[in-house]
């Protein structure tokens, strides 16, 4: 066992994935944390404490940045360069830039956190970092495609995986994302501030075509590619469809690209786009069920698992989450439901059932199976687990709920006309309407943080495991030499 | 589906990956593939009624029509499109309340006020106006807030609670004003001059301290009388405060917990004069019969005279 352990560690490049897999954890404790203070400043505001570094509108793109790419990316590097070795059979074609991907990203995310802090943004969406960081990205992100690319061609089976063609769209999609999302002009070489390139409706439009892939190539369709992995893996069970696999993988990649207009339904933009969007996003439903039901259908036959295997539960839970947002997500593109659902809670209620639900479900579970196995021992603490997943599903569940009810009293609220046609009621009442289902929220929260925190002890208890028996072992090795 | 459960062992692809990894072949399921086709004919459908592809500088219309009304008063029928469904909309709004404005705009506010028929509209309109555009500072209802805006709800008006003076505030904003004193008065000047106005109180202040006050506020030193009048209950034409009444906008009184903490927000106000009382112009932003409906409701809130 050690042996072979031993000569894979030889045969494939873990050390960064070693680094990507700690620092996913890292990022999921401060991201999360972040997320809860934040949660906590909308229900009670007196924790902004008049400190402008820490008000809710510096700190929630640090949120968002720690958590999606902080947490999300780490993860997705992290799993995608153990699944391209693994299925590929062969070892990173590039070690330096494999590092570099990993030095370039954190540095990225950390000086995008402490740049919001003190008030530098591009206020664009999930793309607030300004444009030296940009170009650090940029740069990052080309060695990742290198390191990927490079490292699929080495490889010693005639066929791609399908997780491969997932993660391979994603950094491609990604890279022209990013790429024209940040297409800015620097007020000068020595200033953070810049202005975008295009202007009014266009800008708006390039926004949120970035700002909706992001969600469908960065959240949807690389933790697509760690699913395709992680499960068949975790339930010893082929994958149900490869057919379907294809199909849905080209329906998504194509359709996805079309629907990011729907963010901005009965705006400035023009009725043609917003039919487009709405339509493409009502076609788009089936495909990203495709990802679903190939899932939930490799781990059938493995339904007694669930009694016994946390791991599993993560998995299982994870794409029922999928399957829900990515229900309730053409739903809200329809622009009647929109005209209730936008600019309320219900949009960040959304958005957390497929961040919460999904993504961070899917990468706990794929980080309870790689983890151990990369530094060759078991989980610390199977009970741990357990633990984990009932207080991250009570923390979503709760999450979701109160953003729901807020949602929709919000939306109903700000178009209930009375009697003469005035509106009922003025924004701060439905302020004030909201302020139990944001306590509900922070509290749902900390539920989720608080199985994190469990989640990062375990970890670091395995680490330690795992480093202790791999000392042991190589002292007995030793010793044995010596005799 | 049901035929390959029935079969012993479905068809990998024959692939394996990492040991293990291998995959059926499975069919697409068919509730899945008619789903898919389903919303591509909902789509289809779709973009015959509306607008949807760009074409050639132009783009498909759809064959769904709306018939609005534009501002010139001609009726148009026009494919749909989200510009006239607004018009639509909007001139709906707009005569829904039509009778009760054009009531309004040939009525003083008097009458207004004292016409039951239009009482409940005024309550509704006036609330929404309100919300909108004076309670970011009012605050919702009208209670005002310590050093900040006015409450509108008690009988204290600075610059007069009748519905004219009223209809003139919002229509014209206000901006009070009074000159800082530093360098003019010495400390024992100002603290002489609070104490006389904390006397109109019940605060136990030195009553010599405060007799000297009184002076000092009729005389041309401190020419205090000027603005704030000889018997110190203020002047609504120049929005000068009633300084006798107990009831405090700028100097936080009711918060300080000592005598000496009275004072000093006296004092400070005294020391560092006024600028910030300012309340922006409505005129031109809400129209004449709102600014009619708005005054009608702020007297109503209470303490109209």
């Amino acid at each position: 066992m050690t042996a072979t352990e031993m000569g894979s560690n030889e045969q494939y490049n873990f050390e960064v994935v070693k680094k990507f897999a700690f620092m996913t954890i890292i990022w999921g404790l401060l991201g999360m944390s972040i997320g809860v203070y934040i949660a906590s400043e909308l229900a009670w505001p007196f924790m902004n404490m008049d400190i402008p570094y820490i008000t809710f509108g510096r700190l929630r793109p640090a949120h968002t940045s720690s958590v999606i790419f902080g947490f999300g990316g780490s993860a997705l590097f992290a799993t995608s360069y153990y699944i391209v070795q693994r299925t590929c059979q062969a070892r990173l074609v590039s070690d330096f830039l494999a590092s570099f991907t990993f030095w370039g990203w954190q540095a990225a995310i950390i000086m995008g956190d402490i740049s919001y802090m003190l008030g530098h943004t591009q206020s664009r969406e999930y793309a607030e970092m300004e444009w030296p960081i940009d170009i650090l990205i940029e740069i990052v992100w080309v060695s990742y495609l290198a390191v990927f690319v490079g490292t699929i061609m080495r490889r010693k089976q005639p066929h791609i995986y399908v997780a491969n063609w997932f993660f391979m769209s994603f950094i491609l999609a990604t890279a022209l994302l990013h790429t024209f999302n940040n297409l800015a002009i620097p007020v000068s070489l020595f200033h953070m501030k810049s202005y975008s390139l295009f202007s009014g409706t266009q800008d708006a439009m390039t926004q949120w075509w970035y700002g909706h892939n992001a969600v469908g190539f960065f959240l949807t369709a690389a933790f697509l590619g760690m699913m395709y992995y992680f499960v068949p893996k975790q339930a010893g069970r082929p994958i149900y469809s490869y057919r379907l696999s294809i199909v849905h993988f080209w329906a998504l990649s194509f359709l996805y690209m079309w629907v990011g207009a729907h963010h901005l339904h009965w705006t400035a933009l023009p009725d043609w786009t917003s039919t487009l969007a709405a339509t493409f996003s009502i076609m788009l439903l089936l495909p990203s069920w495709g990802g679903m039901i190939n899932g939930i259908m490799t781990l059938s036959g493995a339904w007694d698992k669930l009694r016994t295997d946390p791991v599993m539960r993560f998995m299982i839970v994870a794409l029922s989450f999928y399957g829900m947002a990515t229900f309730e997500g053409p739903l809200m593109a329809l622009k009647d439901v929109n005209a209730l659902s936008h600019y309320t809670d219900w949009t960040v209620g959304h958005v957390h059932s497929g961040a919460l639900g999904w993504v961070a479900m899917i990468s706990f579970g794929s980080l309870y199976h790689m983890i151990p196995r990369l530094w060759g021992t078991k989980l610390w603490s199977e009970k741990l687990v357990g633990v984990h997943f009932w207080l991250a599903t009570i923390g979503v569940l709760m999450y979701i709920t109160a953003m729901w009810i807020s949602g929709i009293t919000q939306g109903l609220m700000w178009r209930a006309f009375d009697q003469f046609g005035n509106l009922q009621y003025s924004f701060v009442e439905s302020v004030a309407a909201m302020h139990p289902l944001y306590e509900m929220r922070a509290f749902g929260g900390m539920f989720f943080l608080s199985g994190m925190i469990l989640m990062a002890i375990n970890v670091m208890m395995t680490i330690r495991q795992g480093s202790t028996e791999s000392a042991k072992a190589t002292a007995a090795k030793l010793s044995m030499v010596n005799a | 589906m049901s035929m390959q459960k029935q079969q012993q062992q479905p068809q990998t692809t024959g692939h394996v990956w990492d040991g293990d990894l291998q995959e059926y072949n499975n069919p697409l399921p068919n509730w899945w593939l008619i789903g898919f086709y389903l919303t591509v004919i909902f789509a289809i459908g779709y973009w015959f009624l509306y607008p949807a592809w760009p074409i050639a500088g132009t783009y498909t219309k759809g064959f769904a029509t709306i018939r609005y009304t534009n501002d010139k008063g001609v009726t148009k029928t026009v494919h749909w499109n989200s510009r006239a469904l607004l018009m639509e909309e909007t001139n709906a709004a707009v005569a829904k309340q039509k009778p009760y404005y054009d009531k309004i705009g040939s009525m003083t506010p008097e009458q207004i006020a004292k016409d039951p028929d239009l009482n409940s509209f005024v309550i509704s309109a006036g609330k929404s106006l309100f919300s909108d555009n004076c309670a970011a500072c009012h605050q919702q209802g009208g209670v005002g807030k310590m050093g900040f805006a006015p409450n509108l709800t008690d009988d204290d008006w600075l610059y007069g609670g009748h519905f004219d003076q009223i209809q003139q505030t919002i229509t014209l904003g206000r901006h009070g004003y009074m000159p800082p004193f530093r360098g003019v008065l010495n400390d024992q000047q100002m603290t002489e001059l609070a104490d006389y106005v904390l006397s109109f109180t019940k605060v136990p202040v030195n009553p010599e301290s405060a007799k000297a006050g009184d002076a000092l506020f009729h005389s041309e030193t401190a020419a205090c009388y000027y603005c704030h009048g000889a018997n110190a209950k203020g002047r609504t034409v120049i929005g000068s405060a009633n300084l006798t009444d107990n009831i405090w906008l700028w100097a936080n009184v009711p918060a300080a917990k000592t005598v000496a903490d009275k004072e000093d927000a006296i004092k400070h106000v005294i020391t560092n004069g006024l600028h910030k009382g300012v309340m922006p112009t409505w005129g031109g932003r809400l129209s004449a019969d709102q600014i009619k409906l708005l005054t009608v409701y702020v007297h109503d809130l209470g303490g109209g005279q």
